[in-house]
């Protein structure tokens, strides 16, 4: 442990600071680099200081909160990827915030999901678009979702035991690969797939979207049937909720389909449907 | 995380106005993050003008709610007359202090009218009894802090009824909002000397 | 990984638990039923600890019994929940608390309408439209919200838990080796044919 230590706490690449011209033709076939410097704590073991302080099922006391609770899910169809998430985040029982945007914009091409520590998703997809620009610079033609969800991985994979906490996936279509989809996180998992749901209502989310999930699937219906697995999830999941966030990504680069709020989603659904039959609106007492 | 007091969630509020109280509460009963129904009130009713709030473990709640029923029909039939609010905040508080060393893990509120005087009457108790009389609001529940802020913004004194229920119920919704752990709809109570009027509110589902 | 399902429609409740009994790693029957009649119209299934589920369940089956002898009347679903309860939650304060989770469901022997009550370990009682224990819990009950309706027939009923069991064939990662299922109606306690070797494809 110390050792790892000792090699992140000061910058692995420090003497070529300015890349010379062989050097950026090296760069993208090494590991991506950690040409990044992190403060890290003044203490014996970091990574365990930094767990006692902020993993708040152990210690619900802990001084560092960090947000969590989310429900994320992208699937794969013959219209390309449905990416849809809510916008809640949590630390504990408090709602911090129920507008968090956690679909990001890694470039126009490609989208990434937020689950888990918020800060390390934001940080890190930030930090892809910025390899996936540099990989387009340097190559003259779009980077894969195949090559892009592999930086991510390799780079998380470098800081495995250190604390980072992230399930995300990568969406995108591409000429050579269609539309492509990754599973990521944090213990360095990536997967290909056709469907997948991230987060403390994924059961839920997965609950209504296997069920009337096909891959010929219409464009109008595979966004209605993102859109109703997180509002199944926010409904269900207390860490789940706020706003539902909608892409679809084509060859052509992404597409918004609003950023809308559950409430009256909801009760369109319940009272139009007649789903949600297990909410009340009478006085009557059941118990 | 899983104190008992937090496992299954729920907030309860009551307030004094002008001749009258209110309380209310929220309607989720979950397990942890999961929400397994949103019809589980925990406020209940013993006698014309007296109700009881009853937040934390739902057992207890459940328990607790079915124990002073007994206990007030029994003091009913052997004092042939309705209990009054703070005869029953006394019943509260000796009944959790005799589990002092295994106590029910709830928070209750009490509230109403004195039946001779009119006169509004709320308190609030530990979960072992010890009894918080207040002359403005009471609140319990994993959403208390929440509804502290709310009740120490809105609430005035000498609240005719009708915005005395706007008042609580304002200040229950947008608490409950910034919870987890509470919410799904909502009962309210307006308690006035010839009239109790009882109001669901459809909150956020989620 | 017990899967206990209820579902209560237009006039019946259904009843689904599990065919597996399982000690650690090892499936020890593949034909196991976690249900017992309490009377001629009220259902309870159990999961929980091992040993706890059976001895509390027939407890709860004998005084049911019991009661209805004495006084050649059966006691109402809804009765029979809150004496569930009581006995749970005396239970749980004990020296040695039964950890048993339970769904009771039933028809109303006069007013013919179905009822469905959630019962956990703790002795939290719900009384909802319909309910599982486990992780079912957290795949079902968002395919349920979706697709369950009050007035359902009990073929859309079958239908329903068969999207369920489809869902934690696809999702779970230990075979539960299908479900026992039994439908309450106001003429009785049905057993009702399942397809428990149908095989489910994952997307």
């Amino acid at each position: 442990m110390d050792t790892l230590v000792a090699r992140y706490s000061r910058p692995a690449y420090h003497e070529n600071e300015g890349l010379s011209e062989q050097d950026q033709q090296d760069l993208h076939d090494d590991v991506p680099s950690l040409s990044l410097k992190f403060a890290m704590p003044p203490v014996a073991h970091p990574s365990a200081w930094l767990r006692a302080a902020s993993d708040d099922r152990s210690n619900p006391s802990c001084p560092i909160k960090i947000a969590h609770g989310t429900t994320t899910l992208a699937f794969r169809f013959q219209g390309g990827i449905i990416v849809a998430t809510d916008s809640r985040a949590t630390a504990g029982n408090w709602i911090a915030s129920q507008t968090v945007k956690k679909v990001i914009e890694i470039n126009s091409d490609l989208l990434g999901t937020m689950a888990g520590g918020a800060a390390d998703c934001q940080y890190w997809l930030a930090w892809l678009g910025m390899q996936c620009r540099l990989h387009e610079l340097r190559h003259k033609r779009r980077i894969s979702v195949a090559a892009a969800s592999k930086i991510l991985a390799n780079l998380v994979y470098q800081y495995k035991g250190m604390g980072l906490s992230m399930g995300t996936m990568c969406a995108g279509v591409t000429k050579e690969e269609g539309p492509a989809l990754y599973y990521i996180d944090s213990d360095g998992t990536r997967l290909a797939g056709n469907l997948f749901c991230v987060g403390s209502g994924q059961t839920f989310a997965y609950g209504v979207l296997d069920a009337e999930y096909r891959y010929d699937l219409s464009v109008e219906d595979a966004l209605e049937l993102g859109s109703r697995s997180i509002l199944a999830a926010t409904h269900r999941d207390a860490y789940s909720g706020g706003f539902i966030n909608l892409y679809h990504v084509k060859e052509s680069g992404w597409e918004k389909h609003g950023f809308n709020d559950t409430n009256p989603i909801f009760w369109k659904t319940k009272l139009e449907k007649g789903e949600f039959s297990n909410v009340t609106s009478d006085l009557s007492e059941r118990v | 995380m899983s104190s008992p007091f937090s496992i299954n969630g729920g907030a309860c509020v009551a307030m004094v106005g002008k001749d009258c109280v209110a309380i209310a509460c929220d309607l989720r009963l979950g397990l942890q993050a999961l929400t397994v129904s949103n019809n589980f009130p925990k406020v209940f009713q013993y006698g014309e003008h007296v109700f009881l709030g009853l937040t934390g473990l739902a057992t207890d709640v459940a328990t607790v709610s079915d124990l002073f029923r007994y206990k007030v029909n029994m003091y009913r039939l052997r004092e042939e007359r309705a209990i009054a609010p703070r005869t029953f905040a006394n019943l509260v508080s000796s009944s959790l202090y005799e589990r002092r060393f295994g106590p029910y893990f709830v928070s209750p509120v009490v509230a109403g009218l004195d039946p001779k005087t009119g006169e509004p009457f709320i308190c609030g108790f530990d979960s072992i009894g010890c009894i918080d009389f207040a002359k403005d609001f009471i609140v319990s529940g994993t959403a208390s802090d929440q509804l502290f802020g709310m009740c120490e913004s809105l609430w005035e004194p000498n609240l005719p009824a009708e915005d005395l229920f706007e008042t609580i119920s304002q200040a229950l919704l947008n608490a409950v909002d910034r919870d987890a752990l509470s919410g799904w709809g909502a009962h309210v109570y307006i308690i006035e000397k010839d009239k109790v009027t009882k109001r669901l509110l459809k909150g956020r589902q989620d | 990984m017990e899967v206990l399902l209820g579902i209560t429609g237009k006039d019946f409740t259904l009843i689904a638990a599990s065919k597996a009994a399982m000690r650690g790693a090892t499936v020890l029957k593949a034909s196991d039923d976690k249900t017992r009649h309490l009377n001629k119209h009220t259902l309870m299934a159990f999961s929980g600890e091992a040993g706890d589920t059976v001895q509390f369940a027939e407890y709860i089956q004998a005084n049911a019994q019991l009661y209805s002898m004495r006084n050649e009347t059966d006691l109402s679903p809804s009765a029979l929940a809150n004496f569930v309860r009581g006995e749970l939650a005396s239970s749980l304060r004990s020296r040695k608390p039964y950890n048993v989770n339970l769904l009771l469901g039933g028809v109303d022997p006069i007013t013919h309408k179905p009822s469905l009550y959630w019962l956990d370990y703790l002795a939290s009682l719900a009384s909802l439209p319909y309910a599982a224990h486990g992780y079912a819990q957290y795949y079902c009950l968002s395919i349920l919200d979706k697709h369950h309706h009050p007035d359902i027939t009990l073929h859309q009923g079958i239908k329903i838990l068969n999207m369920c069991t489809d869902e934690l064939k696809r999702r779970l990662p230990i075979d539960f080796k299908g479900m026992t299922v039994k439908a309450v109606t106001k003429d009785g306690i049905i057993d009702i044919e399942f397809d428990d070797d149908k095989v489910v494809k994952s997307a």
